[in-house]
């Protein structure tokens, strides 16, 4: 898997190549628009990561050139100003996740991973994760044939978790997907949802299926 | 006493006494002369006397039935005068009363008839041209300030969390960043929270208006502040939830939501109780939320809404949060249109009311 980092802060750039080298990205670093569009042109890569605020050409502009060239790169804009409705133009212009700074660099590692794995989301209405089952349609979740009672915000966030299994899920993606909220609200709504529903799925069974990663982020899996 | 009382008062002082100065002066002229003419007839001395009695019958008379009347009509007409001189002044101060820090950029009406009126209009005019100009560095410089401290923060965010991420750092070590970073993400969120008050402010957020039920966000809110509630014993609850659609902003009202209902469980004792209530109003939506916290004291009640006040820290002192959440929630009442209010006291339910109106 190979990533693009579009940034012109070196230190950004720099922290951002070593999060996702450790993750086992091999990683390419540009510090402007025409280096990206080159580098571009010469490799392909699995995920653009592309800062909005860019020296000359802008993050926007490389995006738009990009998606006129038909280069369907999955790209996730970072940006510093934090507009509102910034979001909502970065993704009508092509992008496909966008992530505001300052950023935890593991929601950051979270959301490069679930671009690369974007195409293997689970459509099937009855989710499985090992003996855990969930069924979109009734929203009835089982495991080990016995019935796990869930509220309706718990069931979002199992759906979401179960969506693709073995997905790194960051507070921040959790947030927006499950809770909708485009802000920070500064509360560990998030990790005290998590851990409710581990007790739910998790408690009296082997093996566990709901992880915490190093970082600040979730995941559900089954051991491998 | 108005000022218009005051000067008609005054015109009728200086009006009685010059009728007054008038009466004696018409009263020895007449009496003067007519002595003058009876002396030179050889009228006798004594007769003169009972003359200049009749003389002051006379004055007093003419005094009473064409004096007092023209004074009356004269103090009508110098309220009348009075009344006009001040409609304009009233006006100037009505329109003067609007303003606020929030439409500096409006100004006061002119005549351009460049009397004294139209000039101290603009002179007024000027003033609030430059306020308002001060208040617009104020804010870009927060606006600035904010985007500048974004760039240092990501860095300073990502660096200690590749740190973290070091296998080699001791308990301490890894103790010592994790705080580190526990406080740089504060700061990141008080400069959100800037960021946003700071367009607010410049009127560069627009809200995305839909129809939005109501009720459902405060029952996805309820469900929420229950589960933050429990780990400190505090029972919450939500007594009416009437159905409710009205055009809002979704994601604003959603952190309206979380941000009273955040406070009222943070601003709470152990078992306390946080209970919520959405009800229809005529032709508002009343939310309330009320909880069983310390209360607030009557002199810091007005200032609950300011950006970082937090009122004694003896009475909160293990409180976390951004300073920012009530004025955030101020922001977006006012920014649909309602009005939010505060009610406590020591010892009290401090309760928090959220009117919106339902059209837009």
């Amino acid at each position: 898997m190979r990533v693009l980092v579009v940034e012109d802060e070196k230190k950004t750039a720099s922290f951002v190549r070593k999060a996702l080298q450790a993750e086992g990205f091999a990683v390419d670093v540009c510090h402007n628009g025409d280096d990206a569009l080159a580098a571009v042109r010469a490799t392909p890569f699995d995920v653009i990561v592309l800062d909005i605020m860019l020296p000359g050409r802008d993050g926007l502009s490389v995006l738009r050139q990009l998606r006129d060239r038909k280069n369907a790169t999955p790209v996730l804009l970072l940006s510093a100003r934090g507009e509102v409705n910034e979001r909502v133009e970065g993704l009508n212009a092509g992008a496909d996740d966008y992530l505001p700074k300052p950023f935890e660099l593991a929601e950051l590692v979270a959301r490069v991973r679930a671009l690369t794995r974007r195409t293997s989301e689970n459509k099937s209405t009855i989710l499985r994760v090992a003996g855990l089952t969930l069924d979109t349609v009734t929203h009835r979740a089982q495991r080990g044939g016995r019935d796990i009672e869930l509220t309706a915000r718990e069931y979002r966030l199992l759906e979401f978790l179960m969506q693709s299994p073995g997905r790194l899920c960051g507070r921040m993606m959790i947030l927006e997907k499950v809770w909708e909220y485009d802000f920070d609200p500064g509360t560990n709504l998030v990790d005290v949802y998590i851990r409710r529903l581990r007790e739910k799925i998790d408690a009296g069974f082997e093996p566990k299926l709901l992880h915490t990663a190093r970082g600040a982020g979730y995941l559900l899996k089954e051991p491998a | 006493m108005s000022f218009r009382t005051r000067l008609t008062l005054w015109y009728a002082a200086v009006l009685f006494v010059s009728l007054l100065a008038m009466s004696i002066a018409a009263y020895f002229e007449i009496g003067r002369a007519r002595s003058e003419v009876l002396r030179r007839a050889g009228v006798p001395d004594n007769l003169i006397a009972k003359d200049q009695q009749e003389d002051f019958e006379d004055v007093s008379e003419i005094l009473a039935w064409y004096g007092l009347p023209a004074a009356a009509l004269a103090l009508a007409g110098g309220w009348w005068l009075m009344r006009k001189t001040m409609i304009p002044v009233a006006g100037l101060t009505r329109a003067a009363e609007k303003i606020t820090a929030r439409n500096l950029s409006e100004r006061l009406p002119r005549t351009n008839r460049g009397d004294e009126l139209d000039r101290l209009t603009a002179v007024f005019n000027d003033m609030l041209a430059r306020l308002d100009d001060s208040f617009n560095r104020t804010r870009e410089f927060t606006l600035h300030a904010s985007h500048e401290l974004k760039t240092p923060l990501t860095v300073l965010c990502g660096e200690t969390e590749t740190a973290l991420r070091d296998e080699s750092l001791s308990a301490a070590e890894r103790e010592r960043a994790a705080s580190q970073l526990d406080e740089l993400r504060r700061l990141a969120r008080i400069v959100d929270g800037l960021t946003l008050l700071a367009k607010a402010d410049a009127g560069q957020v627009a809200l995305k208006l839909e129809l939005v039920r109501l009720d459902e966000l405060v029952r996805d809110n309820f469900e929420d502040a229950r589960i933050l509630a429990e780990p400190q014993g505090v029972r919450v609850e939500l007594t009416v939830c009437e159905e409710i659609t009205l055009p809002a902003d979704r994601h604003r009202l959603r952190q309206l939501l979380l941000n009273l209902a955040d406070n009222a469980v943070k601003y709470n004792q152990p078992e306390g109780r946080v209970t919520m209530s959405l009800r229809r109003a005529d032709d508002v939506a009343e939310f309330t939320i009320a909880n069983t916290g310390p209360g607030i004291p009557p002199e810091t009640l007005p200032r609950v809404f300011d950006r970082f006040f937090r009122g004694d820290p003896a009475h909160s002192p293990t409180v976390d949060g951004c300073g920012l959440g009530l004025s955030i929630v101020q922001w977006i009442v006012s920014a649909h249109n309602g009005s939010v209010k505060i009610k406590s006291a020591p010892g009290q339910l401090t309760t928090v009311t959220v009117r919106l109106p339902l059209q837009a």
